[in-house]
Formats: C-alpha cells, structure tokens, sequence
C-alpha cells in the first residue's frame, strides 16, 4: 500500500469506478439473465419417437392436435407452450395420466404404443436430468 | 491498487456468474440422451455426454445390451430360446434342479440376504401370492367393468407356499430348486434395481441411468463437475415435483401407490403387497431412497414402503440410507440426513 500524505477526500469519480460499477452492473444483468429469468427450463419442440425411431418434431409455440397410430392410438395435444396425451386407448392410460409438460428433458411415454413424447430444446441444460416416481 | 481492487472484484464477479454457460456452450463434449422401452416393462433413459453423438449410441446401445441380458434372465412372464430365466426356475424348479446362468444364482442370493436383513418384508419366494394380485391387477385395468379382487381363501392359500429356506441355490452346481413344489419366485421388488446396479457399476463414469425411476448416477456430469439433478414426482399431481435433489454417485428409487394399480368399486388397489397383511400396504403414498448401492434402494424402497416410520428409519440406519415418505395426507416425511441432497 502507498503512503499518502495528502489525506484531503476525493469525491470525483475516476476512470476506474466508472468501469467498475458498469461491470458490477453487467455482471447483475448478466445474473438476472441466468438465474431470473423463468423460461430457462421451457423446452421449444416435442419430438415423436416411436419404436425407437423419429416420427416427427413439433414446436411448442404452434397450439395443434394429432393422433399418433400404432397397436395404439394416442392423442397428442400441444397447447400454449406444453404438451399433453389428451386421450389413448391403451390399457393403463398411464401416459393420459401423467399430464401436462412443457419442461426440456422431460418426457410422456405410452409404453404399449412403443411411444415416446419427449421435450427439448429451449435450454443447453435442461434444470432436471432425471426423475424418479 | 486500491483503486483497482473494486475493477478486480466487480471482474470476478462477472466472470462468476458467466462462466458456468459460457463452459458448456464451448466445450467438446455435448448432452445427449437415450430413450428405450424395450427393458423390464418401463422406461429406461440413459444421460451423459460425448463429443459425438455415434459415440453416445454406442455407449447407451452397450448399457442396453447388457442390461436386456438382466431383463431376460429375470422376467418370470416370458420364455427365451436358449436360456434358462426365472420363468423356467418357476415351471420346472418344483420337479428337479434348474441349472442357471451365475447372473440369477447371485440375484437370489442377495435376495435372500435381503429377506434376512428386512425381517422378510422383501420376499422373492411370495410369487404365488403376487401372481394372484397380478392377474387381477391385469384384468381390472384392461376390462375395468370386471375389475374384482383375487380371493382371500387363494391368497391365504398361496401364502403357505412363500418359504425362502424352499428357495435351495446350488452355487458349485450353479442350479436352484423348490423343495416346495408350490412356491414360485417374484423378482418384482429387487431385480430391476439390482440390475442397474450391476450394469452401473462397470458403466462409462459421469451417466445418469434412469430404469423406471430407478436412478443410478455413475459420478458428477463430466464437464462442469456438477451434481445431477433428479426431480422426486409427486404422487397426487404426476406432472409436479415434490423436490429437485442432488445425486453424483448414488441411486434414489421411488416405490409409490401410483405406479400400478387397478380399481374396484372406486377404491385403488396399488401393486406393493404387504407379506404380513397379503394386501397392499397403506402406510404410504411413497417412499424415496437415496443409498450407493441401487439393488438395495430397490428392495429397502419396498420394505420401507409395508413398514411404519420407526421400522423403517430402524432399517436405514442398519443400511446407512436415507428416505422420504410421502403420508396418505401428503405431507412429507424425511429421515435425518435426506435435507443435506434436497436442491429445491
């Protein structure tokens, strides 16, 4: 540290401060952006998978209603950003049941119509990897 | 300097908070994810990353192979050529020796070490028992209009056949026999786990291996060193989440009264049977278990799932796992160490 003997107070904003409060403030925009902003988990496209191969892609953005064939039928409902299996005349009806998604990684599955709905984009890294239940 | 220390502060700051993006977007290695639903009646889902997408495949294609072996030698429904499986122990086990690959000689043992250590709340011999409810499960949930419970004068009768000492291993001869000609095995609480345990433990690191929500990371994600991300779904609403936890090198698996069920009269019937009641448990909505090894957080998620609180907490504390239950009211309950893996 230097010694300095003139101890009168400085008020004037340096060169220096300017760049440092415009970089505290990019570096709190820049936060904002990451951690603030709700949309980061939001896949953009569904993707049909059935029997392991792809049917087809749709964007979320585009509300629209189809039926997926197959031992099976599902109905696919994409609706204001999330997609869902509105009706299917599967045993189980599990895929009917497990509702509403709209989150990147995330999937619907109709295991005996070998169909798989599954959600990406949006986000380099979807929020959730995995899930269990 | 003094001047300069704000500039250097507010630099680090922004370089913090940038990094972490920036890191994935420019490095080698890519996200990449495997679907298939071709394993142990559920949805498997392999996680990992790769600098090309043909050495992903190649990786979750292996992970497959290998876990399609398990799936074979343990389905108790279906015959494959060429192999002697669970359903040929279950057919001609009764009569003589059933010689066995090593891979079923070794399920059955741990299996039976797990009965041991749970007081039989994991049973592999209560097939006969399980088949009854099986059977009925199937028909209810395909012709609803006939839903009807198994008979309990057949349940109790099934029930005198679920010994695990007439469970006989041969492990010089690599054979299993029925010393009672009427018990038969259901693998159903313990064979998935204990299969993705055994393909993740000589799995590539840095995987996350998801087999019907039964989860299984192989270390940290390769490129930023950070923890997975599991989401524990919530039983009344399957499209929400009841927490988001870290995992990095342990397996969580989920047993609930969701997951298979069948209805009569407007009351669900689930698929988790209670060895001392033959009925299913009711203490639960569901169970979470978090441990390192994924055969044991299978079998302990069943055992936990047919116990009160204080038994179950006896048994993590023997095993040195953790769990979250999920009261019929839907409040939640945890063991004393779960909180430390709970992101959100």
């Amino acid at each position: 540290m230097r010694n300095d003997k003139h101890t009168q107070p400085r008020l004037t904003l340096c060169r220096g401060d300017i760049l440092a409060a415009a970089l505290i403030f990019l570096a709190a925009v820049a936060l904002l952006v990451y951690f603030g902003t709700g949309a980061r988990g939001n896949a953009a496209t569904v993707q049909v998978w059935q029997d392991g191969t792809l049917q087809g892609e749709y964007p979320l953005a585009v509300d629209r209603e189809f039926v997926v064939a197959g031992r099976y039928h599902n109905t696919v409902q994409i609706q204001n950003g999330r997609v869902c299996i509105l009706d299917a005349d599967c045993p189980g009806q599990d895929c009917v049941k497990s509702g509403w998604h709209k989150d990147t990684g995330r999937s619907i599955v109709c295991l005996p119509n070998r169909l798989e709905l599954r959600l990406v984009g949006g986000a380099a890294e979807p929020e959730i990897d995995g899930v269990t239940g | 300097m003094k001047r300069l220390f704000p500039l250097f502060l507010a630099l680090v700051l922004l370089c913090g908070c940038t990094a972490p993006p920036a890191k994935t977007e420019e490095a080698a290695s890519r996200r990449y994810e495997a679907t298939f639903l071709t394993l142990f009646d559920t949805v498997t889902t392999i996680v990992g990353y790769a600098e090309t997408e043909a050495d992903f495949s190649a990786t979750a294609q292996a992970l497959h192979d290998e876990l399609l072996e398990y799936h074979q030698l343990y389905d108790i429904y279906n015959e494959y050529e060429g192999m002697n499986n669970l359903k040929t122990v279950n057919d001609h086990a009764g009569q003589a020796p059933v010689p066995v690959d090593r891979k079923i000689i070794d399920l059955l043992l741990f299996s039976k070490e797990l009965y041991a250590r749970t007081g039989g709340k994991v049973n592999i011999a209560m097939g006969s028992v399980l088949s009854l409810w099986h059977d009925a499960r199937e028909l209810g949930i395909e012709f609803p209009d006939q839903a009807a419970l198994p008979d309990r004068d057949a349940l109790e009768q099934a029930a005198a056949h679920t010994g695990i000492d007439s469970i006989q291993i041969d492990e010089e001869n690599g054979t299993v026999f029925f010393t009672d000609p009427e018990v038969r095995l259901d693998v159903g609480a313990i064979a998935k786990g204990y299969a993705v345990q055994q393909v993740c433990g000589s799995a590539p690191a840095g995987l996350l291996i998801s087999v019907g929500g039964n989860v299984c990371a192989t270390g940290p994600k390769p490129e930023s060193g950070q923890p997975w991300v599991v989401g524990i779904q919530s039983p009344a609403a399957p499209e929400e989440y009841l927490h988001t936890i870290y995992v990095e090198n342990f397996s969580v698996v989920t047993s609930g009264d969701y997951q298979r069920y069948f209805t009569v009269d407007g009351v669900a019937y689930h698929h988790i049977i209670d060895p001392d009641t033959l009925y299913p448990a009711d203490y639960w909505r569901s169970v979470t278990i978090l441990c390192p090894d994924s055969g044991l957080a299978d079998a302990l998620s069943t055992a936990l799932f047919t116990l009160p609180r204080q038994e179950g907490q006896a048994l993590l504390d023997a095993f040195g796992a953790q769990a979250m239950w999920v009261q019929p009211d839907g409040s939640i309950l945890y063991s004393p160490g779960f909180r430390e893996y709970i992101r959100t």
